[in-house]
């Protein structure tokens, strides 16, 4: 029996199996979280050559690692032409091909783990605000490279777009694209009703929006035949644009606090349902399901109203000026232009808001110094051929603005409209109001969509929606900022 | 016997080739033991840790005792909505996918021309995207022109806005999830295909009808396979996410209606950077699945099954 024993013992059982593989796992766990190794040191007899001299020379072999979050084949095969330009004009400095996307992945998972893990790209493009991610720690500031810069310098950006990358008096990325935002409006519908198409006469209040928005609904039963503007605020870009122009703020960055439930957001969302109850029957559900006011295609395959004809005007982003062309533009759309945004009843002046592409370095990037030539050029000089391809509104002032045309607004509208349309949407950039600026923005924007579904529901209030909206960001705010 | 075995001459090298063969087994596995332990064991044990802590991934985490389950419990309306929508969807969406997958499988199950086509076809189905699937269910029901309330138009019926009502989007979901049930069909096919032909043919000659063949032999015999598609679509409809997220977003459109526990999980997790909470929320989702899971294994012993087995 006890030989039977110590033979049994001496096979590999498999409660001991068990704890050889959990040593080896945990050697596997600790060899990929090691650091990795320090560069080999020089040859005896040769001095190793200092930072600066390295950089000046631009001796790193190894190429600066760019991502992007992800986007069409055409906009991330641009980077690499942009790469291979900057490569011509840094000697040294070279850029390996740009990771577009994360596969499967969330991008911002795969970025922030990589983050963790002492292994992120050099420089990324991202999607998400700057300041979510530096309040967190995840990214590195930049106002020293700034400063240093050829074309970066604070003053090259309009203060209201560079404030989306600002936390407590540091910067944390670049804004290089901004697609500002603007209203569109029909022409020609406009002109077959006796009304002056010319920009300079649209409508400069909101009660003035809200007048002539009602010459052009038309309502077949519960069936919504075409419309005037649609006041519903759909996201935050808009909750922002339209709070600034009624004199409010979502965020107030300089206290560290929401304003959601400010008199004048009170007042814009009181008279944007108004509105709706007015000249929409009150109800969302129908507008929506008798038709696709939008510029694009939607889910259900319904063509977009806007190039349909059917729709007199439609605040939206620069972009929308080319893609708008992705689908068949109707003769009686053709004619379309573009203005500023009427004033709210509380406002002083008009604003504009924007969807940035803003470039930053993560913390622990090996190549901050290298990665931030790159992002300048970016900024200043690639983004021209960025333009080219994928025409997003350059926000540096020292790119050369009249060097750019939106190739589908010429081809469809003429050069000189494609230029009047591309000046018109860069001078946004002016009034652009400060948005992005919050440390909880993707709490607040999902907390912002469930207040505006509540209030054009009419599930709540105003009054109610904006201070249950404010209660859950302020608190969220609070718990990040404590931690 | 073993005594007397092994203390024969050639013991000790029938010794050495069992010890060699058990390390060479044991090498065979031995990558996948290491993933399971790296990669599932690891991950869930430290999701437990995180569960009481706040962590951002980048930042160390901060330990907060029994902070996130208190949020969660007294001071997050949306935790509340989101287990009461997963909960309607898991009771409606299990029963409704096991009762269509057994039908489908009878139906799959019978000796017509082209039945290999058929299963095939059923089971295609389910092989499709799931984004894919959700876009293609998104277009059928469409308030307007979409094909489901075009059949109800012909019935005189006026179809609902499904999901763009909140009274409606759930049931849309859980009809969306029958778009799966081919999986779960053939498992039942399996099943019906091992149920003894002379058993169903002994009671045909007693004089059984058919609804008595199927209610006393086939579900009795078919319970082990039905146990095995309970606990497996329990598990599946507390973890819904790909098809609530395409439809609702992070919100749950319409008002938070499609506010699933999985994409309140998520957005805690990748939009709000509070992997602690979100590790707290997994954490009380396993326990509540390993709940509902033991419930129905312990209810199992009387209403499960086996050939052969006897029950006192």
């Amino acid at each position: 029996m006890s030989k039977t024993s110590s033979v049994r013992s001496s096979i590999v059982s498999r409660r001991r199996f068990l704890k050889l593989a959990g040593l080896g796992g945990g050697v596997v766990l600790i060899g990929a979280c090691a650091a990795p190794p320090a560069p080999s040191p020089a040859p005896a007899g040769e001095t190793a050559p200092a930072p600066a001299a390295q950089e000046g020379a631009g001796a790193t072999a190894e190429p600066i690692v760019f991502w992007t979050p992800g986007g069409s084949a055409v906009y991330c095969q641009n980077f690499n032409a942009i790469s291979k330009a900057f490569a011509e004009e840094y000697p040294g400095l070279t850029v390996a091909d740009a990771q577009c996307g994360a596969g499967d992945q969330n991008f911002l998972e795969v970025l922030l783990a990589r983050v963790a893990a002492g292994n992120p790209p050099d420089t990324t493009i991202i999607w998400d605000s700057p300041v979510s991610l530096a309040v967190r720690g995840a990214l590195e500031p930049l106002d020293d490279l700034m400063r240093a810069s050829r074309y970066s310098q604070a003053e090259a950006w309009p203060p209201g777009v560079l404030a989306s990358c600002q936390w407590q008096g540091k910067t944390y990325g670049l804004p290089t694209a901004a697609g500002t935002y603007a209203v569109y409006y029909n022409e020609a519908l406009f002109e077959s009703k006796g009304i002056s198409a010319k920009r300079e006469d649209f409508p400069k209040t909101w009660d003035e929006l809200r007048k002539l928005s009602k010459e052009f609904t038309v309502w077949d039963g519960d069936t919504l035949k075409s419309t005037g503007f649609l006041p519903t605020v759909v996201d935050n870009v808009e909750l922002n644009i339209f709070s600034a122009l009624n004199g409010g703020q979502v965020f107030d960055a300089a206290n560290n606090k929401f304003t959601l439930d400010s008199e004048q957001n009170i007042e814009m969302m009181q008279f944007m349902l108004d509105w709706l109850n007015e000249e929409y029957k009150g109800d969302l559900n129908l507008v929506n399901s008798s038709a696709n006011w939008n510029f694009y295609p939607d889910g259900n395959g319904r063509p977009p109203e806007f190039q349909n004809g059917t729709m007199a005007m439609q605040s939206s982003g620069f972009w929308v000026a080319g893609d708008m062309y992705g689908v068949e533009v109707k003769p009686e759309a053709q004619n379309w232009n573009v203005a500023q945004y009427p004033v709210g009843p509380s406002g002083s002046g008009t604003k504009s808001g924007y969807w940035p592409n803003w470039m930053v370095i993560p913390k622990g990037a090996k190549r901050r110094e290298d990665a931030f030539k790159y992002m300048d050029y970016m900024s200043a000089i690639g983004i021209l051929t960025w333009f080219e391809a994928i025409p997003d509104m350059p926000t540096n002032k020292n790119v050369d603005i009249n060097k750019l045309l939106p190739k589908k607004v010429a081809e469809m509208r003429g050069e000189e409209f494609a230029r009047d349309v591309l000046m018109f949407f860069y001078k946004q950039l002016d009034v652009a109001t400060p948005m992005w600026t919050s440390p909880v923005q993707n709490f607040a924007n999902d907390q912002i969509t469930r207040m505006i579904e509540q209030v054009y529901t009419k599930q709540a209030t105003p009054k109610d929606a904006l201070a249950e909206a404010q209660k859950a960001c302020q608190a969220e705010l609070e718990k990040v900022m404590k931690a | 016997m073993a005594k007397m075995v092994l203390s024969k001459p050639g013991g000790s090298r029938s010794n050495k080739l069992r010890r060699n063969e058990a390390i060479a087994g044991f090498a065979f596995v031995l990558p996948w033991v290491i993933s399971l332990l790296v990669f599932t064991a690891y991950p869930v044990l430290a999701s437990f840790y995180y569960s009481f802590t706040q962590y951002s991934i980048v930042q160390e985490p901060k330990w907060v005792g029994l902070g996130n389950y208190t949020t969660m419990f007294t001071a997050d309306p949306a935790f509340k909505v989101s287990v009461y929508n997963s909960a309607y969807y898991a009771f409606l969406s299990v029963p409704l996918g096991l009762l269509s997958s057994l039908g489908l499988a009878l139906l799959l199950n019978m000796r017509v021309r082209f039945i290999g086509g058929y299963r095939t076809l059923f089971y295609l189905a389910s092989l499709t995207p799931p984004v894919a699937g959700t876009i293609i269910f998104i277009i059928m029901f469409q308030p307007r022109g979409g094909l489901i309330n075009g059949i109800l138009g012909w019935f005189g019926i006026q179809g609902p806005a499904w999901f763009t009502d909140p009274n409606w989007s759930k049931p849309g979901l859980i009809l969306l999830s029958l778009w799966g049930v081919g999986a779960s069909s053939l498992i039942f096919l399996a099943g019906l295909k091992d149920i003894p032909a002379e058993l169903l043919e002994a009671a045909s000659i007693d004089g059984a009808n058919v609804w008595q063949r199927f209610w006393r032999i086939t579900i009795p015999l078919l319970t082990p396979v039905i146990l095995y598609n309970l606990v497996t679509g329990v598990i599946a409809s507390f973890q819904v996410f790909t098809s609530a997220m395409v439809i609702g977003g992070t919100t749950g459109r319409p008002q938070e209606s499609l506010l699933m526990y999985f994409v309140h999980l998520y957005r805690n997790a990748f939009r709000y950077f509070n992997m602690g909470y979100a590790s707290a929320l997994a954490v009380v989702l396993f326990l509540a699945v390993l709940a509902i899971t033991l419930l129905i294994f312990r209810s199992a012993t009387r209403w499960v099954f086996y050939e052969g087995e006897l029950k006192s």
